[in-house]
């Protein structure tokens, strides 16, 4: 049975390793021209659209948006290495957004945005948003991996450390939670891989969203989880109980591994404060919310065995809740940045919600340790079933905590927020005639607001008529955007949305209108970040 | 090879046809008369041209636009930078600083010229550019043609340049 299983998790370990090396030394696809040109400027509407790439290519998604972010149905049609997209409907006058994602050769998927306008530049749809049942669904595996590596897990570990005899029928919720955990992280991986390529459901069974899945950071954390349940399944199945202690403490160590090794948390930065506390933060659930069950179970199936459990539990409970208040607001402090952003942003108010869920977690803790523990000590009647009750809502407040905290992965963290909305850049240009500060708010591609102050050459005020914001990135093929600028009251002249298509040097201009036949023209480059 | 041969004869030929407002004879020489004929190849974006209005450079003096048939002809009337000597030995000081044709209507698809005369004084230094900044007026937008290129670049650089006349030395003694 042992060697069997073992043999089974090398097996394991060694398709994941090969999965997640194959393809990596292959060429991927790389287009080569398109029609529109990013950045183009069309007259009228294209009847089609078209993507020439270096090889042969299938295509995975085609997402045409058009101004204010609505969605264009598209037909598509692959001769080789090149796609054409025919749109489904007329084009309206703006700027859309041609999302691609195709396949090559190598299996490997690659991705890429044209922007371009019709008529005139407008603010550019959305990016794609990823879909729901998908996304549902990659949540739903998520909370069954949680459950499993908590209560699983650390059922387990309270199970071989504390519990005296056996109790078969929390061994066997126990168990079946974990084979639960070992069939939806495999399956976590491939809707992650949907998720990342924004798939639908119909496409899940591609082997590309698969290996998407696995080429993502998320595997190591899949394999992680894996490895945790083989172990807390072993440890059931252990002849001796040194050993049955031995491999759930390894599980438990794999646990708080499994977090420390992906997502918002630990790739944060300090990665040497964030990863220890991820680690510490999950071992500490594990350890608190996986002796709920089994004890739950000792009090109602072995109230006098149950005591000295009781005992051991309640002297280490609070050092481990104090360590997942320590490391959870070391986690909260880094990720939120400001205090605003907990009722600002989606992942605050997760935060929000979660902290209240714990308060209530807590009293009923407090309520279990004080109260009814002493009672069910001293051999109080009925106090048995009440804190099995008790114990019983702990579980479910657990589990609503889990699912909150699986939706996490779904919002962005204020941290990475604060870094997208990347700072402005600011260009000065000083003629002898005119000068300028030509201010976009972000400094980076995609929709920006500019402000343009002027002064004289000589630092005196500057009457301009009219005020033209000239972009242009000849390096990249992109003609000039341009875009009259309205006058505030404070005299600055604004743009206030002007989409820069694509990161890059662009070209500058700004046309001030001095007088009826006179205008002077500054130009300089800009750089906007990615 | 024929194709190519014919696109860059063609191209070569079509060159000079410009989408810009510009002066039919591009140089003449100082203390000379000049007839500017100012040639409007299109409207703007479209729409038909309603007026042109054209800025006179200092230096040209005594200037008279041509009546033109369905359009106003307004004139701006101004005192020179300093006096300029004109014919047998004249002073003038003071004369049109502006002119423009209104009222009409030319229409995108056709093309049309407007004139005017002047005299360039022989204090123009030659070899030098001098620019006639157009305001060309539509029935929808207007477009300026008054982009006079900084030192060291070439109209050509420019999407709406001004209309220049190269300057040249006054031949002999008349």
């Amino acid at each position: 049975m042992q060697t069997a299983r073992s043999a089974a998790l090398a097996a394991l370990l060694a398709v994941l390793l090969v999965a997640l090396t194959a393809g990596i030394a292959h060429a991927h696809a790389v287009l080569v021209a398109s029609e529109p040109a990013d950045g183009a400027m069309l007259s009228t509407p294209p009847q089609r659209l078209t993507l020439t790439f270096n090889e042969p290519v299938s295509p995975l998604v085609m997402r045409l948006l058009g101004p204010g972010g609505t969605e264009q149905d598209v037909a598509v049609k692959q001769d080789g290495a090149v796609l054409s997209i025919v749109p489904g409907g007329s084009m309206e006058n703006g700027t859309h957004l041609l999302s691609w994602r195709v396949v090559s050769a190598d299996g490997h998927p690659v991705g890429g945005t044209i922007v371009f306008s019709i008529g005139y530049a407008s603010e550019a749809g959305p990016p794609p948003v990823a879909n729901t049942a998908v996304g549902i669904a990659a949540w739903t595996a998520r909370i069954a991996i949680y459950v499993a590596m908590f209560i699983g897990v650390g059922g387990a570990f309270f199970v071989s450390w504390f519990g005296s005899a056996p109790i078969y029928a929390v061994e066997r919720v126990l168990y079946a939670i974990l084979v639960a955990g070992l069939l939806a992280a495999p399956a976590s991986v491939g809707l992650q891989g949907a998720d990342l390529l924004g798939v639908s459901w119909a496409q899940l069974a591609e082997p590309v969203v698969w290996r998407t899945g696995i080429l993502s950071p998320y595997a190591a954390t899949a394999v992680l989880a894996l490895i945790a349940f083989f172990a807390a399944q072993l440890s059931f199945s252990m002849a001796s109980h040194r050993n049955a202690k031995i491999a759930s403490a390894v599980a438990l160590a794999s646990v708080g591994l499994v977090l420390a090794a992906s997502g918002h948390a630990s790739t944060a930065s300090p990665q040497l404060l964030m990863r220890p506390a991820v680690f510490l933060h999950a071992l500490g659930i594990a350890f608190w919310v996986g002796a709920l069950l089994p004890l739950a179970g000792l009090l109602l199936a072995r109230p006098r065995d149950a005591h000295a459990a009781l005992l051991q539990f309640s002297r280490i409970a609070p050092f481990v809740v104090a360590v997942l208040i320590v490391s959870g607001t070391t986690l909260a402090i880094v990720q939120v940045v400001e205090v605003s952003a907990l009722w600002r942003t989606d992942y605050g108010r997760f935060l929000l919600a979660k902290l209240a869920l714990l308060a209530v977690l807590f009293s009923v803790a407090l309520y279990n340790r004080l109260r009814l523990t002493p009672r069910v000590l001293a051999d109080a009647p009925e106090a048995t079933c009440s804190l099995a009750r008790a114990i019983g809502v702990e579980l479910v407040l657990a589990l609503a905590i889990f699912s909150l905290a699986a939706a996490w992965r779904f919002t962005p963290p204020p941290r990475a927020l604060a870094s997208l909305t990347a700072t402005p850049v600011a260009v000065h240009i000083h003629t002898q005639d005119a000068m300028a500060d030509v201010r976009f708010e972000p400094g980076r591609a995609g929709p920006v607001s500019v402000s343009i102050s002027l002064l004289t050459g000589e630092f005196g005020p500057l009457e301009a008529k009219e005020v033209l914001l000239v972009l242009s990135a000849p390096t990249e093929g992109i003609e000039p955007i341009r875009r009259p600028a309205q006058k505030g009251e404070d005299a600055i002249w604004r743009v206030p949305d002007v989409t820069v298509p694509v990161a890059g040097r662009w070209n500058v201009r700004v046309d001030i209108l001095i007088g009826d036949f006179e205008k002077v023209t500054l130009e300089e480059t800009v750089d906007f970040r990615r | 090879m024929l194709r190519l041969v014919l696109i860059v004869a063609f191209a070569a030929v079509s060159a000079p046809a410009s989408a810009h407002v510009t002066l039919e004879k591009p140089d003449s020489s100082v203390g000379t008369s000049y007839k500017a004929v100012l040639k409007v190849p299109h409207g703007c974006k479209g729409s038909p041209t309603t007026a042109l209005r054209v800025k006179i450079p200092a230096g040209v003096i005594a200037v008279k636009p041509m009546p033109k048939p369905g359009w106003t002809i307004s004139v701006a009337q101004g005192k020179y930078e300093k006096t300029y000597e004109y014919f047998h030995n004249a002073k003038i000081s003071e004369g049109v600083v502006e002119l423009g044709w209104t009222g009409g209507s030319l229409p995108d698809e056709h093309y049309d010229e407007f004139v005017f005369q002047g005299f360039l004084a022989t204090e123009l230094k030659p070899d030098t550019t001098l620019y006639f900044p157009v305001v060309q007026e539509c029935a929808q937008g207007l477009h300026r043609w008054i982009e006079i290129p900084a030192g060291g670049k070439s109209a050509h650089d420019l999407e709406s340049p001004a209309p220049g006349l190269r300057l040249t030395p006054k031949r002999g003694a008349h």
